[in-house]
């Protein structure tokens, strides 16, 4: 029965993206297609914050580092050694994914609050050495707060269009691998009972340093698709804890730890910001925490995972 | 070349001071229900907020108006705690995180709608006051919550380990079932402490608000330090606030005056990240370890 809910769904949603790749044929509008492109890039970030912190429970606080990453390897490799943005692109999910591996490893040790701190700390020192490294060595590297301007790439809203689609529909179908894998039970077996995960057998350091390696690798690739995209990067905006606040606050609207957690919130959330951010500038931030209290109070396992406890259903 | 270095030692002190007071609150509801409160800054705010407001309308000075703002913010605290966070307690650790995050974005947001974004400060007679000894400067309003640091570190000492509601504070923060076997109502006693955090927090922020800039935005940078200060003392340990601040304080004076002021932020972050990694328990080694 499970089995084939899950089935249907994924055919559906492999049904919704072949759509979608047909879509910059039939909209006229580059608004629409634009927002559309933001949704889509969104459910992809948020999608990266839950294959981690959502499935295994480990609150990471500063995956924006890895985003911010991406955005300068593309950014160097593509002004400082005159490399191509495809392989650029690939070179900074690697070295997003290396970075993790080697930062993991020391602080997937830690737990609860103290996890969340520490991420928190690594993605702030972060964001202050691209801030101060070329004045502290008098080089010129990072560029510090004057930021670093990428080759205007001169493409259309299409074709970042289709930069963003197959790496968020990697990222989905990565959830459905979680769902369906051993891998997956491990990380989900760490969310309940480490140390009983760990005595059944589960290798609970490899499952956990491999959720945070790969979170890492695809927010590589979204950091080195937006600075493409915006053509111009600061430490500040690459490195900004908004974005960080953005990516838990959609996936815990949606659900931790569901398969469309991320994608329900994600939409959500950046149609409400589109909607209301232009039409109440001035009430938006107040409105925003407002509806974050509600949701944690009145339902505090986001809206899909409300509705799997109250329609019993296991699915997704 | 050595009067420098004592200067950038004292300043390190004084500042480490500051950090200590308005990071003591953080650590106690830390220590006592598990929370991190992501509005911290926002306490601190609402204490500077009390004391302009009470300066500019009745000319009160700001130590003078101390007392109010710790009232204030004990039944603001204790209101939050009592209707908000409570409900909660008990749910895994990343609801309270993003509750209290709300919370900042609401209270900072209402703030900056109630008393725009303008940057404020309260002049007083004393406010640039240096006490000049054997060519040392010490800046007297800093010097003054220095002290009030201590004071605030010792009077929560006193009242968590003299008194009978502290006596309670500490048996919820053990064992929170057998303290409510005991007779403790642990809802009160969560609101009390977070009251109890949000006064002295909001006493810190009062006595601070002669020498920096009050805006209904700065809060989130000093949440962000008390994590630090925090985190190095020792999470719940209230000693530990003491001595994470002058640590911090000191590190982050020493990287400015031999480095830049940009490096010594760097610095406070791979201090914290570095510290969490090899001794979470704090650099006393009495922090609760999650």
């Amino acid at each position: 029965m499970n089995f084939k809910i899950d089935r249907i769904i994924l055919i559906i949603f492999l049904g919704i993206t072949a759509a979608l790749a047909f879509l910059p044929n039939f909209v006229e509008s580059e608004y629409l297609l634009r927002l559309i492109t933001v949704v889509i890039f969104w459910i992809g970030i948020a999608g990266c914050w839950n294959m981690m912190s959502g499935y295994t429970g480990y609150i990471d606080f500063g995956p924006v580092v890895y985003f911010g990453i991406g955005s300068y390897v593309v950014a160097i490799a593509m002004t400082k050694y005159g490399i191509p943005f495809f392989p650029s692109l690939f070179i900074s999910g690697l070295i997003s994914g290396s970075v993790a591996f080697l930062v993991g490893i020391p602080t997937l040790r830690l737990k609860g609050a103290y996890f969340a701190i520490a991420t928190f700390a690594f993605a702030e020192a972060m964001k202050q050495i691209a801030l101060e490294f070329d004045r502290t060595f008098s080089v010129s590297f990072f560029q510090g707060s004057d930021g670093i301007t990428l080759p205007i790439s001169g493409h259309d809203n299409s074709f970042f269009f289709y930069c963003v689609l197959p790496v968020t529909f990697l990222v989905v179908l990565a959830h459905y691998y979680i769902e369906h894998s051993k891998f997956g039970y491990g990380l989900k077996a760490i969310k309940e009972a480490e140390t009983a995960a760990e005595i059944s057998g589960v290798n609970t350091t490899a499952n956990k340093l491999g959720a945070y390696v790969s979170s890492a690798f695809f927010l590589g690739l979204f950091g080195a698709i937006e600075a493409y995209w915006i053509t111009y990067i600061t430490p500040s905006d690459v490195f900004n804890v908004q974005k960080t606040v953005q990516m838990v606050i959609m996936t815990l609207l949606g659900g931790m730890g569901t398969f469309l957690g991320p994608v329900v919130g994600a939409t959500f959330l950046t149609l409400i910001s589109e909607s209301l951010g232009a039409r109440f500038v001035e009430y938006y931030l107040i409105m925003i925490g407002g509806i974050i209290i509600v949701a944690i109070l009145i339902m505090p396992n986001g809206i899909i995972g409300s509705l799997k406890i109250r329609k019993k259903l296991r699915f997704i | 070349m050595y009067t420098v270095f004592v200067q950038t030692i004292i300043n390190g002190l004084l500042l480490g001071g500051v950090y200590a007071a308005y990071s003591a609150g953080f650590s106690l509801i830390f220590g006592v229900m598990g929370v991190v409160n992501l509005a911290h800054g926002e306490l601190i705010m609402l204490g500077a907020f009390t004391s302009y407001w009470l300066f500019a309308y009745f000319n009160l000075d700001p130590y003078l108006s101390a007392p109010f703002a710790m009232i204030l913010l004990f039944l603001f605290g204790y209101v939050v705690q009592k209707y908000i966070i409570n409900r909660v307690i008990g749910q895994p650790h990343i609801m309270s995180y993003i509750l209290t995050f709300g919370l900042h974005l609401m209270i900072a947001n209402i703030a900056i709608k109630m008393w725009t974004q303008d940057f404020r400060s309260i002049t007083t007679s004393y406010s640039g006051a240096n006490a000049a000894i054997w060519g040392l400067n010490i800046p007297l309003a800093r010097l003054v919550t220095f002290m009030v640091a201590l004071l605030v570190t010792w009077v929560l000492w006193f009242f968590l380990m003299r008194t009978e509601t502290g006596r309670a504070i500490r048996a919820t923060a053990q064992d929170k079932e057998v303290a409510r076997l005991m007779g403790v109502d642990i809802r009160n006693i969560y609101a009390i402490t977070f009251g109890l955090g949000a006064a002295i927090t909001g006493l810190s922020g009062s006595v601070m608000s002669p020498f920096v800039i009050i805006s209904p935005e700065m809060g989130l940078e000093y949440t962000i330090i008390a994590f630090c200060v925090v985190v190095l003392g020792g999470m719940g340990y209230m000693p530990g606030a003491l001595v994470g601040g002058l640590v911090l304080g000191v590190a982050q004076s020493l990287a400015a005056t031999y480095l830049n002021a940009g490096v010594s932020v760097a610095i406070t972050f791979i201090i914290l990240f570095i510290m969490l990694v090899i001794c979470p328990k704090g650099i006393l080694g009495k922090g609760s370890v999650a």
